[in-house]
């Protein structure tokens, strides 16, 4: 029995050695460089460290969704993104172009993939653990980018979208984001203001719902969302404090009641179910003041909450459309 | 009994008894009036017990009113009736089972429950809260009778406990594969997983109540055949009391009232456990309560005072925003693991160790054999390990890598690849020799680093560590493992060492620690960065994710001291092992070789959990399986358990890594679920 084993362990083993000598790649090395052209660009990313690359990257990888729809902006297309499903549902703003490798999840993706890509630069965020970052840096030039910053969203939004743009030689396109993005907001603020919505107070939100249990997120004035509303004139109602990144607060059915009336917005997506709708019977939620006045909007799918300028504008025309439709 | 009670003495004695019972009663009702009447003024809106008041008493705003009757009445109620549901479940489940520690925890209910509702939420299908909670009961149900199956009813009091923690460790480890696998569809499910008692209005709680009733009113009707039961079966038939018809009864309706729970609030840990404990000793001064007539309705209430109480404490202690985030769950089981610790050192622990197993003594060919197919085995395992992946190698690629001229994509894909190879390997190997030296020490088969609080420690205080921290060394986080190991083994170690290592307290100690442990930990994740819990959850299942080459040197070089110290000292192991008396005979210094071994087995599961975070069961299952193939001498067993130990994480982790790229499952995960079964393949053997 004993020495069955045994034997069939060697077999087994010296099979998967034979079957697997040879290698995957071509014996000589053949180093790549040499038909690249000589304009080398070297940046500085948001957390300091140079990133010297041998010319504008064509084949990048990104690991978080607002990196991700950036460069799709900026019309260069991913060629490994993280949870293809999850951002092809959450941000349609910016859609896939090109036909990207799945690299895993956003918190955890494969090294290993991202290394068989062989990509000219990585794309990430600071939300991903420095310590893959540093063995990314092994792969790829790795260029981080400030994941969100509650002191200042659009200037860190306008920061990556310019690091990304030098990186990949987009800088043309990248002023043009900016601008459309600047216009954008001229545009719905003077809508906000000629349909007697200026300086209205806003509250802006999304939720869990789990067995009987809804947890509602605020998003405070220290998130992206925030941001931009007040950029549109409008005040920011939570009272919350919100975390020191992306300005966001967790409070329940009855941290509403301190919002007054308000214009309330949410974000939900079909893909995880409407926690608001659930609490159509809710007799708290029945009465608050912006419900009864019939000021709860649910904004369209596929605005990524934490995105780039493209989402960002997609965000202020639904924003315009809910508020001012009569 | 049914005698004495028709005599006038009985009928005397049985009024008095009465009179306190219903005093206690009373008095208990009180409190949670009181408690009650505090929970109802706190919560996030600014409505305080002014508003209250004019809610009650019908001249408040409208906008407080609805407050008070949406939201703080039924989280009030449901506090209520999940604390009445679980104590009276603890109280009915210990009654039968004539085992003072069944509960819904201890027998797994809890977690079946969550893993049905889990199954459910991931197929995507949206039930009403009935139908849910029909799928809870019958994962509870489940659960429940291969607990109570396997561990044999009345004895073996931690046989009972094991069984029930390592099936509630395998039944969350698969639930927590699938909140990764489904991510979209359970969302929020591990939050709910911790248990918290808020309600979106009555709806939930208007459901549930009817069915708490019915199991309540059910449990009432079969009290007094329980009460027989305590009399011994043999005595209990002869009353004609239908032994088994009361047993699946009562266990059916126990099961039913924790599942309605579990649906109500998650499973909000050891009120089932505490409460009946707290009841026991009343009794003996109010001998009313000796009945389980009268016992379980006042045990219900002794948990809805449990319940409540957390609740009111985390709201009062913590500021409102963040009291929504904290589960009411983690509360009790912080409460419960300490509750558990101090009635292990109150219970008078009269079993021994277990007789060694009885195993045949294999010749040293077979030893030999043994040695040389695992170690061809686990050399073919990590061959594999260093192959396949996202991207599959070839050996001809190793080599070039190897010896440093390997292209750019094979480089890269072996840089990231080798160093989580490596960390599993020692991992496993580590975890092994740890789970080796406690067995040996305590003489316990069934100890392990994981089941006593070692891991659970450890994890607490690496956590602690990567939350606090920006990027944290491989040494610091090492360190900070061992220093949370050091204090939850010093209390495990320490205190169960009173007693001279008996098994019925160690075991406990453990389990409350590691459950203490693992509610300080959600606590943490929770309170330190809400948004961001990634970094320390990933950790948490047991990852080699992300691992670099020097985040494996704390392990090797403690795993390295080990070997030696493990080979050079294998006669006092041997001695340690083999009871109380021989060592001392031979002049051994007992108590200062078991603090040695013990320190060296802590430091193995400190770096082991610092390289690979928390892997279950490997401690376990390594040495044991070691013992089964080569006999008890340590100069075998702990090389065969290394090899083992070692292969076992390295095939977790591959598995983990390769069947759903890219994404991946952490290696714990996947220890637990070949961890299980093993783990009652060896209760039952066990079985005397």
């Amino acid at each position: 029995m004993r020495r069955n084993l045994l034997a069939t362990a060697a077999v087994a083993v010296a099979a998967l050695s034979l079957a697997a000598c040879g290698t995957t790649e071509p014996s000589s090395d053949t180093p790549a460089a040499a038909d690249k052209p000589a304009g080398k660009i070297t940046l500085t990313d948001h957390t300091g460290v140079k990133v010297t690359l041998d010319g504008p990257a064509k084949k990048v990888v990104a690991t978080e969704w607002n990196v991700i729809e950036d460069l799709v902006a900026l019309g260069v297309a991913p060629v490994g993104v993280a949870d293809v499903k999850g951002y092809t549902a959450w941000n349609t703003a910016a859609p896939l172009t090109g036909d990207p490798k799945d690299i895993g999840t956003r918190g955890e993706p494969s090294i290993d993939t991202v290394a068989a890509l062989a990509p000219d630069l990585v794309v990430a965020t600071t939300d991903l653990s420095p310590a893959v970052v540093k063995q990314l840096r092994k792969v790829a030039p790795v260029l981080e980018v400030t994941a969100a910053d509650a002191a200042d969203q659009i200037g860190t939004m306008n920061d990556s979208i310019d690091l990304i743009a030098k990186a990949t030689g987009t800088e043309t396109k990248a002023a043009g984001l900016k601008k459309d993005f600047e216009a954008s907001v001229a545009e719905g603020k003077k809508a906000l203001e000629d349909a007697g919505l200026g300086g209205a107070k806003i509250a802006s939100a999304d939720g869990y719902v789990q067995a009987n249990q809804v947890s509602v997120r605020a998003y405070t004035g220290g998130s992206l969302l925030g941001a931009v509303n007040e950029r549109l004139g409008l005040k920011n109602a939570w009272t919350v404090e919100g975390d020191k990144d992306y300005g966001l607060a967790t409070t329940d059915v009855e941290g509403l009641t301190g919002l007054g009336d308000v214009q309330f917005t949410y974000v939900a997506n079909d893909a995880d179910g409407d926690a608001f709708s659930g609490l159509a019977k809710n007799a708290v939620w029945k009465s608050l003041p912006f419900v009864k006045n019939g000021n709860v909007h649910r904004l369209p799918d596929g605005v990524w909450m934490f995105g780039g300028p493209r989402s960002m504008e997609a965000y202020i025309d639904s924003l315009v459309d809910a508020l001012t439709k009569k | 009994m049914a005698v004495i009670e028709n005599t006038a003495v009985g009928r005397d004695r049985t009024a008095a008894a009465t009179t306190g019972a219903v005093a206690v009663a009373a008095a208990l009702a009180l409190l949670v009036v009181v408690l009650a009447a505090v929970d109802i003024t706190q919560g996030t809106a600014d409505v305080g017990a002014a508003e209250v008041w004019h809610a009650l008493t019908g001249t408040a705003e409208a906008g407080d009113a609805s407050v008070v009757v949406a939201s703080r009445l039924p989280r009030m109620v449901a506090a209520v009736l999940v604390g009445v549901a679980l104590g009276m479940s603890g109280a009915a489940l210990q009654a039968v089972s004539r085992n003072v520690l069944a509960s819904p925890d201890t027998l797994a209910v809890n977690a079946g429950s969550y893993l049905a509702l889990g199954v459910v939420a991931a197929t995507g299908t949206t039930l009403p809260l009935l139908a849910s909670s029909g799928a809870a009961f019958v994962g509870g149900l489940a659960a429940t009778a291969v607990v109570l199956g396997l561990s044999g009813l009345g004895k073996g009091t931690v046989r009972l406990v094991l069984a029930g923690s390592a099936l509630a460790l395998g039944l969350n480890a698969v639930t927590e594969a699938l909140l990764l696998l489904f991510p979209q569809q359970t969302e929020g499910l591990y939050r709910w997983g911790q248990g918290g008692v808020g309600q979106n209005g009555f709806d939930g709680v208007a459901q549930m109540a009817p069915v708490i009733a019915v199991a309540f009113v059910g449990l009432l009707l079969v009290a007094r055949r329980v009460d027989a039961l305590a009399l011994g079966d043999d005595a209990a038939r002869g009353l004609g009391v239908p032994v088994r018809g009361t047993r699946i009864t009562t266990v059916v309706l126990a099961t039913l009232l924790a599942a309605a729970a579990v649906t109500l609030a998650g499973p909000i840990g050891f009120v089932g456990l505490c409460a009946p404990a707290l009841v026991r000793p009343l009794p003996r001064r109010f001998r009313g309560l000796s009945r389980s007539r009268v016992s379980l309705p006042v045990t219900g209430l002794v948990g809805a005072v449990l319940v409540l109480g957390s609740d009111v404490l985390l709201r009062a202690v913590v500021p409102a925003d963040l009291a929504v985030e904290v589960p009411t769950g983690v509360v009790t089981t912080v409460v419960g693991g300490v509750f558990l610790v101090v009635m292990a050192l109150r219970t008078r622990d009269t079993a021994g160790a277990d007789a060694p197993d009885r195993l045949r003594i294999p010749g040293s060919t077979a030893f030999l054999t043994t040695v040389v197919v695992l170690g061809v085995v686990l050399a073919g395992v990590t061959v594999g390990a260093v192959l396949l992946g996202d991207s599959k190698l070839l050996l001809g690629d190793v080599v070039n890598w190897a010896q440093g001229h390997s292209g750019r994509v094979v480089t890269y894909v072996l840089d990231t690849r080798v160093p989580r190879v490596t960390a599993a390997l020692l991992a496993g190997a580590g975890l092994a020799l740890s789970g080796t030296l406690v067995q040996a020490v305590t003489r316990n088969p069934l100890a392990e680093p994981g089941v006593l609080g070692v891991s659970g420690g450890a994890g607490l205080g690496a956590v602690l560590l990567v939350t606090s921290v920006q990027a944290p060394g491989s040494w610091a986080i090492a360190a900070a493992a061992f220093g949370g190991a050091a204090v939850a083994s010093s209390i495990v170690f320490g205190l169960a060492a009173r007693g001279g290592f008996g098994q019925n307290r160690l075991v406990l100690l453990g389990v409350g620690v590691s459950a203490a442990a693992a509610a300080l930990i959600s606590l943490v994740i929770v309170l330190s960065d809400p948004f961001d819990t990634t970094r320390a959850l990933t950790w948490l299942s047991g990852s080699t994710y992300g691992r670099t080459m020097p985040d494996t040197v704390p392990v090797a070089l403690v795993l390295a001291v080990g070997v030696v110290v493990a080979v050079t000292r294998r006669r006092e192991l041997d001695l340690v092992a083999l009871d109380e008396d021989t060592p001392r005979l031979l002049g051994l210094g007992l108590t200062r070789a078991r603090l040695g071994f013990l320190v060296l087995a802590v430091l193995l599961g400190a770096t082991s959990v610092a390289a690979a975070g928390t892997i279950g069961f490997v401690g376990l299952v390594a040495p044991h399986a070691a013992r089964a193939l080569v006999g008890r001498r340590h100069v075998r067993v702990v090389p065969v358990a290394l090899l083992l130990g070692a292969l076992l994480v390295c095939l977790a982790d591959l598995v983990g890594r390769t069947v759903i790229a890219p994404a991946q499952l952490g290696a714990g995960l996947m220890t637990a679920v070949i961890g299980t079964p093993y783990f009652f393949y060896l209760l039952v053997r066990t079985r005397r």
